[in-house]
């Protein structure tokens, strides 16, 4: 939050060549790969209001954008309702575009979508060829679990770099491959058990599925419990974030509980704390050394013989 | 670990409730004000079942909440969540954990979007496994069912049940009414304390009593229908009408707005301010439940309005919320009626949208979403209130939002007199003092209200005494003063005496 308002000033009071409009979209859902297995896919409260809220400090005394020769534009917008986007798009954008037709809207959106889709499969896939190199090679890979603004490294303050740096492949949480064959050698007994409905349901471990980055965190969760070469789970988490704070026990509990190493760097800030970083990377690669065979070697013991990771039997299908 | 069903994580699940089992059980709820928690349990009892309000939570339950749980809770997590641990942590050191679990059932909301009040369960489960009482049976209240698993067996709360816990809810909401319009203004101090326990008395007689006219449909009719309850309040105003009250004392109005638990709850959990507030004189405009609830038809219609292509019997939908919303307004007005419409009514929810659209979203979910900035500038134009004291948890996601989009409201309408209030617990005099500061202009503004009225009636103070005195209705806490423009009860009686008339 504290970011998107001082995005705000920097567009408009910090840039040489001006901006004519201000696109701040209301996001009150999300695509997720655990939609249709959650309760729901909703933006964080904060993610969804924080442009009104920030709007609202630039039009307190005077209009500053209206000063400042902006048009701000604030469309309210349902990623995980797709089939509402161009609705919602066109009647934010005609104003501004001319002669824009809902049709135009459309194919836009379905442009949109699709460059996100192929986006998401590709770092799906590479995620997948990470897995397929450790499963190979019987190494360890950490896997991140933080919400997706964490990737922005002002943010998360590069720490997953400094862990790759020290030789460990990272994998985040939102792009971990979702194969089928992948899925059922992970989950398989479990649905099969009726313990969950499918690999993606995730109300054995938390019933109240609302958000969708909660969600896939603690799907990430139970993917770094079965997986065997992810020895290593390292969670972010800013300052005062609510959606994260009652997801700090169950997620390090799903975690631990498998015998994989679990580290948290929680409220982080916009200061990077540069010498407690140091040192934990530190910590995490000496025990990730140090215990990474025997998580890999106990976890791949539960798991049925055939692995779609290995070259063998690997044959990736889109679910 | 080699057993599929242990080898990973999973927090125990408690078993599922039978109906024998609820028959035995003793429900455990909380979250409300004590005349609402009353009649809940008084309805429970009407069905035969069991039910318990927790105590107020309290500050130590704050701190408990916050050493059993997870760091960062909002304030109302922490509150609630210590209230039920060291509720049941008494409870087994005299019964032993065995017995509380199969004694006692915790009920609590469980969905409210990607807000965290509906994950209070999370919180609540975290605190009962570091307390050895993992397992312990909780239901979650999901709106419209409670969700457990199903089975012939499963007990799930009767239509009946709902039904008169929410007439339960919105009997004790109008005599709360009728009890902040009554005190700020006694003549004989404590009167009105003991008008409203034996209100609530009587009306819990009522709940405990109350017919049964099946479990579904014919519920919901008798419910609309029937005048039993109305019967009940009309003896509840006979308590008042004993009261004897001097409106010519100017009181600046505070309505109270904010997050629900803290704008509900009375009691340490949101600093007693309530109560402080008429301590340091002022007349409380308390928060709605009734509002609350018209909000969330208001949304579930909103979503089925932009969903409308989508969705299967969209308009079949709609029109039923629509109809529910309805006779939601009728009923709480027939009770609103029973007390000579003293209570205060209910605001439009299109007019609320309307007011606080260039502000706030109204799509925007979690918490109350537009109806916080909606209600404050209600309240400021119809000059229902001089102040708006707005009770935010420390660290509540959708609150600090709708409080930021309050900067424009106070930039378009600089006359409003808005203190929004963090609470964290355990900050009481830093709180209050804020709250104060806004307070002191409200006095001033009440009482330069009340002289101006009083200009305008011609009266002189000693005149308008007079005629209160002539009239003993006028000097009745069930007469009601008409709203003739002012936000103040004796400023508005001035104008009354000086012969004008609502609508005029």
């Amino acid at each position: 939050m504290k970011c998107a308002a001082a995005h705000f000033g920097e567009l408009m009071f910090g840039l040489k060549r001006k901006v004519d409009v201000l696109f701040v979209p209301l996001i009150y859902s999300l695509p997720s790969v655990l939609r249709g297995h959650a309760v729901d896919s909703l933006a964080c409260p904060r993610v969804m209001a924080g442009p009104e809220m920030a709007r609202a400090g630039f039009l307190r005394e005077k209009d500053l954008f209206a000063e400042a020769g902006i048009r701000y534009v604030a469309p309210f917008v349902t990623f995980a309702e797709p089939a509402l986007l161009p609705r919602q798009l066109h009647e934010a954008l005609e104003g501004m575009l001319p002669g824009l037709t809902p049709a135009e809207t459309e194919a836009a959106v379905a442009a949109g979508l699709a460059a996100l889709e192929r986006f998401d499969a590709g770092l799906r896939r590479r995620s997948r060829e990470v897995l397929a190199r450790a499963a190979a090679a019987d190494s360890p890979v950490i896997l991140v679990l933080a919400r997706p603004y964490h990737m922005d490294p002002g943010i998360g303050h590069e720490i997953e770099n400094d862990l790759q740096a020290r030789g460990y492949p990272i994998l985040w949480g939102q792009h971990l491959p979702t194969d089928a064959d992948l899925m059922d050698w992970l989950f398989g007994e479990e649905v099969a058990a009726g313990l969950v409905r499918s690999p993606f349901d995730i109300s054995d471990v938390w019933p109240s599925s609302y958000s969708a980055n909660t969600n896939e965190i603690l799907w990430g969760a139970k993917v770094a419990a079965r997986l065997p070469w992810i020895t290593g789970v390292v969670r972010l988490t800013s300052y005062e974030c609510g959606m994260d704070q009652p997801t700090f026990t169950p997620v390090q509990g799903i975690v631990e509980h498998s015998g994989t190493l679990f580290f948290s760097f929680q409220e982080l800030d916009a200061t990077k704390p540069a010498g407690s970083v140091k040192i934990r990377v530190e910590t995490i690669a000496h025990y990730l050394e140090r215990a990474s065979p025997g998580i890999i070697a106990r976890k791949r013991a539960l798991l049925p013989a055939a692995c779609p990771l290995t070259p063998a039997t690997a044959q990736p299908a889109e679910l | 670990m080699n057993d599929i069903s242990s080898r990973h994580w999973r927090p125990r699940r408690p078993a599922p409730l039978g109906v024998a089992e609820a028959r035995r059980a003793e429900f455990l709820f909380g979250d409300l004000h004590w005349r609402a928690e009353r009649l809940v349990e008084a309805a429970f009892a009407s069905e035969g079942l069991h039910a318990r309000a927790l105590p107020t939570a309290t500050r130590q339950d704050l701190m408990t909440g916050r050493e059993l749980a997870d760091i960062g809770q909002c304030c109302p997590t922490s509150f609630t969540t210590g209230n039920l641990a060291n509720f049941l942590r008494g409870e087994a050191e005299r019964i032993g954990a065995d017995a509380v679990r199969d004694r006692y059932v915790f009920l609590s909301v469980g969905s409210c979007g990607a807000c965290r009040f509906g994950q209070y369960h999370q919180s609540y489960e975290l605190a009962l496994r570091n307390l050895g009482l993992d397992g312990f049976r909780m239901l979650l209240l999901a709106q419209d069912r409670v969700d457990q698993s199903a089975g012939e067996d499963a007990f799930h709360l009767p239509l009946s049940l709902v039904l008169g816990a929410l007439w339960g809810v919105l009997c004790a909401e109008v005599v709360q009414g009728l009890e902040y319009r009554t005190r700020p203004y006694e003549v004989v101090p404590g009167a009105t304390n003991r008008a409203v326990r034996e209100s609530i008395d009587l009306l819990a007689e009522a709940f405990r009593n109350r017919p049964r006219r099946g479990r579904k449909w014919g519920s919901l009719l008798w419910h609309v229908a029937t005048p039993y309850f109305l019967d009940a309040l009309r003896q509840a105003r006979a308590r008042f009408d004993a009261v004897e009250v001097d409106r010519l004392r100017p009181r600046p109005v505070v309505m109270i707005t904010g997050e629900f638990y803290l704008h509900t709850v009375e009691g340490e959990p949101n600093y007693n301010m309530h109560r402080w507030l008429e301590a340091e004189g002022a007349e409380v405009h308390p928060a709605s439940i009734a509002v609350w609830i018209d909000y969330l038809i208001r949304f579930a219609i909103q979503e089925a309005e932009d969903r409308r292509a989508a969705l299967p019997r969209a308009g079949l939908r709609i029109a039923a919320a629509r109809g529910l919303q309805r006779l939601l307004r009728f009923s709480f007005d027939r009770m609103r009626r029973a007390l000579n419409d003293v209570p205060h009514g209910m605001p439009r929810q299109e007019e609320i949208r309307r007011l606080a659209a260039p502000y706030f979203h109204h799509r925007m979910s979690g918490g109350e979403g537009d109806m916080l900035i909606g209600k404050a500038i209600w309240a400021h134009r119809h000059r229902h209130a001089h102040m708006v004291c707005e009770l935010s948890p420390y660290a509540c996601m959708p609150n600090t939002m709708s409080i930021g989009a309050m900067a424009r409201v106070l930039g378009d309408h600089p006359d409003m007199l808005y203190a929004p209030i963090e609470v964290k617990g355990d900050a009481e005099v830093h709180a209050l003092s804020r709250c104060q500061m806004i307070l002191t202009e409200a006095k001033k503004r009440a009482a330069a209200e009340f002289d101006q009225a009083l200009a305008e009636s011609g009266l002189t103070l000693e005149e308008a005494r007079a005629r209160v005195a002539e009239d003993p209705a006028l000097r009745r806490a069930t007469w009601r003063v008409p709203h003739l423009g002012r936000a103040g009860a004796g400023a508005n009686l001035l104008l009354h005496l000086a012969g004008r008339r609502e609508g005029a």
